[in-house]
């Protein structure tokens, strides 16, 4: 049961849910959400290939760096966010029509 | 067993937590059913056998992310009609079923996560030698300022930039 393709199917789930989310929603906050699961696929793929294909640890490495990177473009996304919201009085995507105001 | 047990637990909130993140009307859910998910790749984590992350899973995510999202959900009232259920006059009841399964879940995963992390411990050995670790901190830590001591050294100059980053873009009056 414990197999590769059982991760890679399940990342695959993943993958696909957080595009959905990211195609279907209409709210940034919402989008955001749909990124980490997406980030956090990549990152199961590559611990599942550390422990069945190639037995170093070079893809926990590669994991612990996309956590990073997802905490950083959390703060980060959150900040425009929150910016928008302040400007706009809105987090509609259809709302972000200019780059300046 | 045991760890095909805890297999299928983690995939049965991976899977579900993800399609339940997808389709949840209330946005506040959504990012609720985003934490079962982000535990249930933890405890899939563990399975695999990388107990430092999954601890870090836990730590980042469950600690920060959600509740930086949760913050940020309440700041701009994305749910605002879901607000006026939690009014004076109506108190909102202690959980549900649903509630309660979904803790239940992350009970589980988190005390087996936990367990993974602890086994070295009180795992017995012949006295008079010392346990042998096999955890993979260790080798985390010296590939981390071997090999990849580039990416690690960019990766801390981008958590720096996000920060300031962070802090002036979300700053209340900007003058121009």
């Amino acid at each position: 049961m414990i197999s590769l393709p059982s991760y890679l199917i399940i990342s695959f789930c993943l993958f696909i849910a957080g595009l959905t989310v990211m195609i279907a929603r209409k709210n940034i906050i919402a989008m955001l959400l749909g990124i980490e699961l997406i980030l956090n696929a990549a990152a199961l793929n590559f611990a599942a290939y550390t422990r069945f294909i190639n037995q170093n640890l070079d893809g926990h490495l590669m994991s612990l760096f996309i956590i990073v990177i997802a905490a950083a473009e959390a703060a980060v996304g959150l900040a425009i966010v929150i910016r928008f919201f302040q400007i706009k009085e809105s987090i509609h995507i259809d709302d972000a029509t200019e780059l300046q105001s | 067993m045991f760890l095909n047990i805890m297999f299928l637990l983690a995939a049965g909130a991976t899977i579900g937590g993800s399609f339940l993140t997808a389709t949840s009307k209330n946005l506040m859910h959504a990012c609720i059913y985003l934490l079962l998910t982000l535990f249930g790749v933890s405890g899939l984590y563990a399975t695999l056998g990388a107990d430092f992350l999954a601890a870090t899973q836990l730590v980042v995510y469950a600690g920060g992310v959600v509740i930086l999202m949760l913050f940020a959900i309440m700041l701009t009232g994305g749910v605002r009609e879901f607000v006026n259920k939690f009014g004076i006059d109506k108190v909102a009841s202690m959980g549900t079923v649903k509630t309660y399964s979904i803790a239940g879940f992350m009970v589980v995963i988190m005390s087996f996560v936990i367990m993974k992390i602890l086994a070295p411990i009180f795992k017995s050995y012949a006295p008079g030698e010392l346990p042998g670790f096999s955890t993979t901190v260790e080798k985390i830590g010296t590939l981390l300022i071997t090999d990849h001591v580039l990416a690690f050294e960019i990766s801390s100059i981008l958590l720096l930039g996000a920060l300031v980053g962070a802090a002036v873009i979300s700053r209340p009056g900007r003058t121009r």
